[in-house]
């Protein structure tokens, strides 16, 4: 088989070493730094996998402390995502909120984390309470820190308390110091931030690859929705880059405790730091698997060309990329923004992961973007990306089609701490509003925030990262509009509400739904609020008709959710579980769950813990997390039935426009499925039809689900689901669910 | 007329799987095609003829984010 | 670049010989008494001839390498720095001649650096050291 050779002519000449330098006022920056409190700990490396010890600091008392990493903690939440909840439960009350000191930020890597050999293995998760939902949110991300802070000796960091200053947290695991430092004069967004500090604890230029830092920026100090970027150094193109725990306001509760900057400098990277039991299984299911890469890449997915984005065009081929808020599903624009062109604009003659090993490589940057607009007009700079969810709901879903002025807003969110997801649907949000009349350019402020105004929609960015003006109101994100809308009269609250793209507080990442009752499932039957990430189905529902049956969609929501839970337990990425597959998965039973590669997680787990597990195990160990996690969001006061509720635009036609765009299909349900003729049917009439089919089925779809997770139909985990999974152990976890059951 | 994926499609005489891709603009690169049960190979949906009347699954795998 | 080639019309794939050139590649380059860790190995076709898996410094694994520890010497051949290497083996599951080594007691893995000590102990002299022009950079 031979190699994918890509041809450099297809590419555009753009020099990806050139940028502008931030590296000036270094000097001053680093003597206005205080040192508040300095400790030294003798670092260590993990041991199959797990260092054992943990690490706690807060910010406020200046505690430092070291914990010890149970063998309950182990067998129970793994690391990673696990850990998270489980610190953060035993932090928190059920009446703390974001914003109250004992809510903690808590970073875990999870045990497979820092694995050279494999793709997709250097991925922390960052675990806290919501501003936007109340309830943990976790975030998958990639970028050194998390394997950098293992090798330097924890299995996991946890931030608690509020500083009154603002402050910079350096864990050295070379020297063993810690060090909380007072950053008075420090740049406040992230590309200039994470060069600037990059530079400073770095000892030497070979030591630069050695640093991550975690940060955000402006916006995170006005908004909700916060992002924390996770550094990693680019050693070809000689810069600092990103990969984002974006959902949720995790950057939001940093800047809240004023924490600027956490820097680790972890030991010179190695193949063998993680110390796993078996690190020859490791290293023949890693090279198995490049080479699987190399041969199949270039006609599967095209993941080392395109990355994510590879899925635009086909998203809008099959009528699923959101354009203008999720109201249709394609647009005649989209080849301005697809993979095709994207692969010519992203560098292409580089090495692009985020972690060492990756050779999937999706990690793409577009180099030499000179800014147009806000307070780096001028600079040029590399911007991540752009992954799919960027070009859909930064791009088609607000209808932005002009693809610098997409990569304008996604350096912006990057550099501000934004999520781009959630931007992306809260400024979908509002141009509707604005279609709608439900808001004006006297409510904006000024902003003509019609369909593609890419000006406009900068310029919210810009007022969100000063916190100003409407941006400020944007930045409360798509639930808290929705309730200020209303409460100012600005239209329909019926209306406002179905279009208004969250559930649980969370706003909707980029697919629609609307045609697939699985993957409403699997949007709003989340844990942590409709991201993708849990589950999907969207194909296997709506194109291959795989799952005719309540029962079948349950299945499929019981068992992916589960399998992608434990990606976040241990330190992978999703991507190359089904970004690539063997060229013999067709004619494996499943082929859906690309069973090759779910042995291979079965084995680099067991290989690294030295615990042999089966692919049975892997599920259960992610169904003592999941349920867990929905037992921890009723101890916060939701989790159950009501808070699953999904807003009527993921599930049906809201609209007239919405409706008459697709009105075969719809006619066609009310023949097939609802038993009616829709000849003489005013289009208000057919939408209601549809409504009442389509959340009738939304509730039944709960029921089945509900049941096959093993949860009352309010959706409350049952006493004998907790002690299957041994969740009994926790006299609290049974406590809360107690208050539930009658 | 063929079933693809439980709706029906034109048939054509010399129908390829190719044809029922293109039919239905199925653009998606990972694809397990059966044809009356039997898998079709990559390789060969420019030559892999339908039958009238064949029940064809085009199962696409999961994908998205 | 240098390069070592092997010409298949002198070698006969070890059928008369004791596989000297690996063995002393083995044993002087990478100080092991075992022909398998070689940089180069020599393989019979069971109906005759044979062939040889061998690096060909193509530089392919300079552009897949993360920690960019391979690089090309001033004589054009590829070389691994042990200090940079990060063990993620991309270089050898890239490889397209599978020439890339790997021993199950090191984290670093090997390949040929076209050093000819193999060539002078073939006892039919099938070895030699070439110079050819580097190929252009693929993107891959």
């Amino acid at each position: 088989m031979s190699q994918l050779v890509f041809d450099p002519a297809k590419v555009m000449n753009i020099d990806y070493t050139q940028r502008t330098e931030y590296l000036e006022g270094l000097e001053a920056i680093q003597a206005a730094h205080k040192v508040l409190k300095e400790i030294t700990y003798t670092p260590s490396l993990p041991d199959k996998g797990y260092t054992n010890r943990t690490l706690y600091v807060n910010v406020d008392t200046l505690e430092i402390t070291e914990k010890p990493v149970t063998q309950q903690m182990k067998d129970v939440f793994i690391g990673g995502r696990g850990f998270g909840l489980y610190h953060l439960w035993n932090a928190v009350k059920p009446t703390t909120r974001w914003n109250d000191p004992e809510n903690e930020i808590i970073i875990s890597p999870g045990p497979v984390a820092g694995m050279t050999q494999y793709a997709g293995t250097g991925k922390s998760l960052v675990v806290s309470l919501s501003p936007q939902t109340d309830i943990p949110i976790d975030s998958n991300v990639g970028g050194f820190f998390g394997p950098l802070l293992k090798f330097s000796g924890f299995d996991a960091l946890e931030l608690q308390g509020k500083s009154d200053k603002d402050i910079i947290l350096f864990i050295d695991g070379v020297k063993g110091i810690i060090r909380i430092e007072e950053a008075p004069t420090d740049p406040v967004d992230s590309h200039v931030l994470a060069e600037v500090l990059t530079h400073m604890y770095a000892e030497n230029e070979a030591d630069l690859p050695n640093i991550s830092v975690v940060s955000t920026g402006a916006a995170a100090e006005h908004s909700l929705i916060g992002m924390l970027n996770f550094s990693f150094y680019d050693r070809r193109r000689g810069c600092v880059r990103f990969k984002q725990a974006g959902r949720g306001g995790i950057g939001t509760v940093f800047r809240n405790k004023r924490i600027r900057a956490l820097v680790c400098r972890g030991p010179v990277v190695k193949g063998n730091l993680n110390h796993p039991a078996d690190p020859e299984t490791i290293a023949r299911t890693g090279i198995k698997y490049h080479k699987e890469i190399r041969e199949n890449d270039g006609t599967q997915c095209m993941m080392r060309r395109n990355g994510t984005a590879h899925i635009v065009e086909i998203m809008d081929a099959y009528d699923l990329l959101p354009v203008h808020n999720f109201q249709f599903g394609s647009h005649p624009d989209v080849h301005r923004i697809d993979s095709a062109y994207w692969q010519q604009r992203c560098t292409q003659a580089t090495v692009d992961g985020c972690w060492y090993g990756c050779s999937m490589a999706c990690a793409k940057g577009a180099d030499g973007l000179v800014l147009k607009t806000g307070p780096y007009q001028g600079h040029m700079v590399t911007v991540d990306g752009p992954e799919y969810e960027n070009a859909a709901g930064l791009g088609s879903n607000c209808g932005v089609f002009d693809p610098d002025a997409l990569l304008e807003l996604n350096f912006y969110c990057d550099t501000y701490g934004i999520c781009t997801i959630t931007y992306g649907t809260l400024t979908a949000f509002i141009m509707e509003c604005y279609q709608r009349g439900i808001l004006n350019k006297e409510r904006t402020g000024g902003l003509e925030m019609t369909w593609g105004n890419f000006e406009a929609d900068l310029e919210m960015m810009h007022q969100m990262a000063r916190g100003e003006g409407f941006g400020k109101i944007a930045g409360l994100g798509v639930k808290k509009m929705k309730e200020h809308f209303i409460q100012q009269g600005w239209g329909d609250p019926q209306l406002i509400n179905d279009i208004g793209m969250e559930n649980k507080g969370l706003e909707y990442s980029q697919y629609m739904s609307k045609e697939s009752l699985a993957q409403q499932g699997g949007y709003a039957l989340t844990n942590k609020g409709p991201q993708h990430d849990e589950a999907w189905l969207i194909f296997m529902d709506m194109v291959n008709k795989q799952l005719p049956t309540f029962e079948d969609k349950a299945e499929a929501l019981y068992y992916f959710p589960l399998f992608r839970t434990w990606f976040g337990l241990n330190g992978f990425c999703k991507l190359p579980w089904n970004d690539v597959v063997p060229a013999d998965n067709a004619s494996q039973p499943e082929p859906q769950k690309v069973p090759e590669h779910v042995q291979n997680y079965v084995d680099l787990f067991t290989a690294t813990t030295g615990i042999r597990i089966t692919k049975e195990d892997l599920i259960m160990q992610s169904a003592r997390v999941y349920n867990f996690q929905r037992v921890f969001n009723i101890r916060m006061g939701k989790g159950l039935r009501l808070h699953d509720a999904a807003p009527y635009r993921s599930l049906g036609p809201v609209t007239r426009e919405e409706y008459e765009s697709r009105a075969e299909r719809y006619d066609k349900q009310i023949v097939d499925e609802m038993g009616l003729d829709p000849v003489g049917k005013t289009t208000e009439e057919k939408m209601a039809l549809h409504r009442e089919w389509r959340t009738g089925r939304f509730s039944k779809l709960m029921d089945a689900v509900y049941t096959r997770r093993g949860w009352t139909l309010d959706g409350v985990p049952t006493l004998d689901r907790l002690k299957e999974l041994g969740l009994d152990a926790f006299p609290g976890v049974v406590e809360v669910v107690k208050q539930h059951l009658s | 007329m063929i079933q693809v994926n439980e709706e029906p499609l034109d048939w054509h005489e010399g129908m390829t799987v190719r044809d029922v891709l293109r039919a239905r603009n199925y653009r998606f690169p990972m694809l397990i095609i059966h044809v009356g049960g039997a898998l079709i190979p990559k390789q060969d949906y420019d030559t892999a003829t339908i039958p009238d009347g064949a029940v064809v699954k085009v199962i696409h795998l999961i994908s998205g984010g | 670049m240098r390069q070592l080639v092997i010409d298949f019309k002198k070698c006969d794939a070890g059928r008369n010989c004791d596989h000297e050139c690996e063995m002393e590649c083995a044993i002087k380059v990478f100080k092991v008494d075992d022909p398998a860790q070689a940089a180069l190995q020599i393989r019979a076709y069971e109906d005759g001839g044979g062939h040889a898996v061998l690096c060909d410094q193509c530089g392919d694994c300079v552009v897949v390498c993360p920690s960019e520890a391979l690089k090309r010497n001033k004589l054009g051949v590829v070389m691994i720095d042990k200090q940079l290497c990060v063990g993620c083996y991309m270089c050898i599951g890239f490889c397209e001649k599978d020439a890339f080594m790997r021993n199950p007691d090191w984290i670093v893995p090997h390949k040929c650096t076209s050093c000819g000590i193999c060539v002078k102990v073939c006892p039919h002299g099938a070895l030699s050291i070439v110079d050819v022009p580097e190929p252009a950079v693929r993107i891959i």
